[in-house]
């Protein structure tokens, strides 16, 4: 139920701040459609609009490939600040 | 003529005048290939999200321009070929919009600031209940 109601208010957070392109360089914006281990939520549990899902998919893969977010968070070699540049 | 955005990621054991004469030399097989630089962008030294060729971090340049449609499989022939460049990433603005948002800084930037704002307004409102909590 905590789970659930954690994702109850669901409205797209990007069509509020009129968000017309997103910059796949700003790890932040990304942020908050991705998992702890920073999977691409889905649009159910994030409230995201088609449209937006879309552009942040997009920007998500551009910033895996240029190493500004992580493709996977390794068990196998855990660090002490894992995400110190994100935090910025 | 269309309008792109270039990223580049720059080794990080180059020195200031080094990186700044292969910032110089991309700068010049862009222009020779037809292209307008319209602004560039140093993000400077940052930790890579992961390992690229065992380097930790890395020099991130954009270059924000219109070239003709040709000019980039060249220009990316030759990031491809310097050793320096480890990793590279050019981006086509398809309409107007996404190149509003994407040259225009001072726009960019609010918009940026009043989303981080919407974004993280929960967060707070969540972590000030917290801090009031303690005391009790």
């Amino acid at each position: 139920m905590a789970e659930k109601r954690k994702f109850a208010r669901k409205y797209c957070k990007y069509c509020e701040a009129k968000v017309e392109y997103i910059d796949y360089k700003d790890a932040k914006i990304l942020r908050h459609s991705l998992s702890e281990r920073y999977k691409i939520m889905p649009r159910r549990l994030t409230g995201n609009c088609k449209r937006h899902q879309e552009m942040v998919e997009l920007a998500i893969k551009r910033a895996r490939a240029t190493a500004v977010i992580p493709y996977i968070i390794d068990t196998q070699k855990v660090v002490a600040v894992p995400f110190e540049q994100l935090q910025q | 003529m269309r309008h792109y955005e270039l990223l580049v990621v720059v080794k990080p054991t180059l020195t200031v005048e080094e990186l700044q004469a292969k910032l110089s030399f991309l700068k010049e097989i862009l222009e020779k290939n037809g292209a307008v630089i319209a602004a560039t962008l140093e993000m400077g030294t940052r930790k890579l999200a992961y390992q690229i060729d065992k380097f930790e971090r890395g020099t991130y340049v954009v270059f924000y321009f219109t070239a003709p449609t040709a000019a980039i499989a060249e220009v990316e022939r030759l990031i491809r070929i310097t050793e320096e460049f480890i990793r590279f990433m050019t981006v086509k603005f398809e309409n107007q919009k996404e190149l509003d948002s994407g040259t225009n800084k001072l726009k960019k930037s609010l918009k940026k600031v009043m989303l981080h704002l919407l974004l993280n307004l929960k967060k707070l409102s969540k972590s000030n209940k917290k801090l009031q909590l303690k005391p009790n």
